[in-house]
């Protein structure tokens, strides 16, 4: 059934096409552009060697570009020389100089003086710190006392003063100096050259 | 003031009898403030207390100390050690860069000087005779005589109490003279407590209603550092006010403002001078907490 159908098809169409050749042989001389349908497939330009266009040749020339990448990175890879570290590297004439200060020898008395005096001081170092030891002991005494009346009092004042106060710190206080600021001075600036060498890797 | 110092001088045996008696603040005789912690502390704790019953005014001070700005003098002996370690420091040490130049420098110059100098047998004679080391020495030494520092003693400030500038190489702590009951008295600056607030907050309300001070100082810590109690005249006991109890709060001052007028009504002191402003059971109590150190 389906076979008589397509013969059938194909007898309607060429008869069709049959006037078409025919009237357009002349045509076909005449102007390439119109060529029919069926010389489609063996026309000049149509018969010239096709476009490959396949997926294939783009993935294989990413490969080679990879390839030739891989190996100029293979060359080109120096392992990076170390930053030398000012502080390890000595001058020479550590060594070299000769640094001995002459001092006259100590005589006997001075000896003894000095082994009296480091004793003495041993001595005094030892009171000051026993007496800082009782007085912080003291203040801890009068500190814990206090906390005992305060819970005598009221319950809620004692948790209120247990609280730990987080406000206090970072808590930072200049210590004693050799001589008093001056009011109204001002700092000359101090200029310097900065001869620090900078490495780069 | 012979009343007090027989009173003073019976109070311990008063103490003791005290001790031996039940009740909780029946403590009878005493005018003047005294402390009753040691027999407060054999009593028998079983008063329980609410803050409504209990008959203690409860009180804030706070103990506001300058810190020492100069370091402190050395006595004879730590002068002595600081003059012996120099020494010995010195006599251990080798020769630094700069006293090595300082030697060749006099070499040269000595060679220079004597006859047999022959230019011709120096072995780099490049830049030497520009600047000799002593020079360098010299100017360096000129350059620290022109700055004045500033005098670490001034005796007028010393004698002036009301300065904060006094003895910078002490920590000084602030007294006011407040009024307690009938009399002035040079004491802690405190003030009464009111519901609502903590004895922190109580503290540094006391320090803010001081009269003209513009002071600003870091309170160390929720918790008071002591206490001193007192009861009141046993005429002016009532049932709801036995005495006061007095915490103090420590304070270090972080900037003391404008200079006070010479009139007003605090001083600062250290601790030794402290005795002759404080009553003496007064001083006993804070003189714990105060830090000479």
């Amino acid at each position: 059934m389906s076979v008589a159908l397509s013969r059938c098809l194909c007898r309607a169409l060429s008869r069709q096409t049959a006037p078409l050749l025919s009237g357009e042989h002349h045509h076909a001389v005449q102007s390439p552009w119109f060529a029919p349908v069926m010389t489609l497939k063996t026309s000049a330009p149509l018969r010239a060697e096709p476009k490959k266009k396949k997926k294939v040749d783009p993935r294989r020339e990413q490969l080679l570009r990879d390839r030739l990448k891989k190996k100029l990175k293979r060359l080109e890879k120096v392992p990076p020389e170390y930053i030398p570290i000012e502080d390890f590297i000595h001058s020479i004439f550590i060594i070299l100089l000769q640094r001995e200060r002459s001092i006259p020898s100590l005589s006997f008395e001075e000896k003894e003086g000095r082994a009296l005096l480091l004793k003495e001081w041993s001595h005094y170092k030892r009171e000051q710190h026993m007496a800082e030891v009782k007085a912080i002991e003291l203040a801890l005494e009068a500190q814990r006392e206090a906390l005992e009346e305060l819970k005598l009092e009221s319950e809620e004042l004692y948790q209120a003063a247990l609280k730990p106060d987080p406000l206090l710190f970072p808590f930072s206080h200049e210590g004693p100096v050799n001589t008093p600021p001056k009011t109204q001075y001002d700092a000359p600036d101090g200029k310097y050259n900065d001869i620090t060498r900078v490495y780069t890797q | 003031m012979a009343a007090p110092f027989r009173r003073m001088a019976s109070r311990p045996l008063l103490q003791f009898l005290s001790c031996f008696s039940r009740t909780a603040t029946g403590n009878t005789g005493f005018r003047q403030f005294s402390s009753t912690s040691l027999c407060r502390a054999t009593l028998p704790t079983d008063r329980v207390t609410e803050r409504a019953s209990s008959p203690w005014t409860l009180m804030a001070a706070v103990c506001l100390q300058r810190l020492p700005v100069i370091s402190a003098d050395d006595s004879p002996i730590e002068q002595q050690f600081r003059q012996l370690m120099q020494q010995m420091e010195l006599e251990k040490s080798l020769l630094s860069d700069h006293e090595i130049r300082l030697l060749e420098d006099a070499e040269r110059l000595s060679r220079k000087q004597s006859n047999s100098y022959d230019s011709d047998e120096e072995e780099d004679s490049r830049n030497q005779d520009i600047v000799l080391t002593q020079d360098l020495e010299d100017s360096w030494e000129q350059k620290l005589k022109s700055f004045e520092p500033a005098q670490r003693v001034r005796a007028d400030v010393d004698k002036d109490l009301t300065s904060v500038e006094r003895c910078l190489a002490d920590s000084l702590v602030l007294l006011a003279e407040q009024q307690v009951g009938s009399e002035k008295l040079w004491l802690l600056p405190h003030i009464q407590w009111q519901e609502g607030e903590t004895l922190r907050q109580t503290a540094e309300r006391a320090l803010a209603s001081l009269p003209a001070a513009g002071f600003k100082a870091t309170f160390l810590s929720n918790a008071p550092c002591g206490v001193y109690k007192y009861k009141l005249p046993k005429a002016a006991r009532t049932e709801s006010s036995v005495g006061t109890k007095v915490f103090f709060f420590k304070a270090i001052l972080s900037d003391s403002g404008p200079p006070a007028a010479p009139d007003s009504s605090f001083v600062w002191l250290k601790k030794s001078e402290l005795q002759q402003y404080l009553k003496p059971a007064y001083m006993t109590k804070v003189g714990r907490f105060i830090l000479d150190l």
